[in-house]
């Protein structure tokens, strides 16, 4: 099995440290709400720890019978992507439900409003 | 009984005035509620004229958001009934009584039929197998043939307008209304109507619109027929 270089190694730690920092900034500065957050957390919070680890990659790849270990990594991502995606439709649903309500309550004041100044 | 006709209204300013003095000459008591899905014409203005009050909703919600509104305004209002009407002048105030004579009997809902003396407008070819597909659906999940599903002239009771303002389909409600009501174990009727082509604008489902309807209604119908029923036992 090919091992990754150390170069190369350094570049993806680094790189998913960058990426995990920045979004717990985002959040601390209150720019990503926690809730949203946690599956984006938990994804470079992953990535960290397969830069670190890579030996994860190969094992998965060996329990689940994956000929690469790249092809684990894939499975990984888009696992992750998959939460990801969906958390958002599960937010974007409820979101929808909350302001067609709001919508209709304002409609309905605006017009008790109405008939109140006549 | 309290009576509330709700009439969900976009860009229906050329259309409203007919439907206005059509339901004055309704014998029966009725009060009238727009609900002005955000039109940009002067939907608004022409109620005002009318002195029908209206809700105008600040966003547009589609037909599902506006009806809904509507039975949210009778619940507030504590009407007995309501009955909803297009807009767009399809439906003849003058079935009204027949509709309302349903509710007074005891049903829950009684939906104004096209179909049952194939009388008047009766849509296109492709538009009448659609339907039939959904009449056959609903009978196969609840056992009960409705010949006009995808009618908007129906009537409901003080039950169903308390479901309804609590949850209501986005788009494309109404046959998706009529199994939630069944599975609900209320009682549906059916009278027959006589509706008119549309005086102007379009209809919202237009041909590129056809295939998604028909997928997106079935699976409302069936989520609906296999759906929690709510407040069991409450009839």
């Amino acid at each position: 099995m090919n091992q990754i270089s150390t170069v190369l190694r350094i570049i993806l730690i680094i790189g998913s440290l960058g990426f995990f920092i920045f979004i717990m900034n985002m959040v601390r500065t209150k720019k990503l709400e926690l809730k949203y957050a946690l599956t984006w957390i938990l994804t470079s919070l992953s990535f960290v720890l397969l830069s670190i680890f890579p030996e994860i990659l190969y094992f998965i790849a060996a329990v689940m019978h994956i000929e690469l270990p790249v092809n684990a990594l894939y499975l990984c991502v888009i696992f992750l992507l998959l939460m990801i995606v969906f958390t958002l439709t599960v937010a974007v649903s409820r979101q929808a439900l909350r302001i067609k309500t709001l919508v209709q309550e304002i409609g309905l004041l605006k017009e008790t409003l109405e008939r109140m100044k006549k | 009984m309290k009576t509330l006709v709700i009439i969900p209204a976009y860009q229906e300013a050329k259309n409203l005035p007919r439907l206005f003095e059509e339901l004055k000459e309704v014998p029966r008591d009725v009060d009238i509620v727009v609900i002005n899905d955000c039109s940009t014409d002067n939907t608004e203005e022409v109620c005002r004229q009318y002195g029908v009050p209206v809700v105008s909703l600040p966003v547009n919600l589609g037909i599902g958001g506006a009806v809904q509104t509507g039975y949210k305004y009778a619940l507030e209002h504590g009407y007995d009934i309501a009955v909803q009407m297009d807009g767009d002048g399809q439906h003849d105030p003058k079935f009204l009584k027949l509709v309302l004579s349903r509710i007074h009997e005891g049903y829950h809902m009684c939906v104004g039929s096209r179909f049952i003396e194939n009388k008047g407008y009766q849509s296109s070819l492709s538009r009448r197998a659609g339907i039939k597909f959904f009449s056959w659906l609903i009978k196969l999940l609840t056992g009960q043939y409705i010949s006009d599903p995808t009618s908007g002239f129906r009537a409901c009771s003080r039950e169903l307008i308390k479901l309804f303002a609590n949850s209501y389909p986005k788009d494309y409600p109404e046959p998706e209304t009529i199994v939630t009501a069944l599975r609900n174990r209320y009682r549906i009727a059916e009278v027959p109507v006589i509706m008119r082509p549309r005086q102007s604008g379009e209809s919202s489902i237009t041909r590129n619109l056809a295939a998604y309807y028909m997928i997106k209604v079935t699976l409302a119908v069936i989520m609906a027929a296999i759906a929690r029923r709510n407040g069991d036992g409450d009839k």
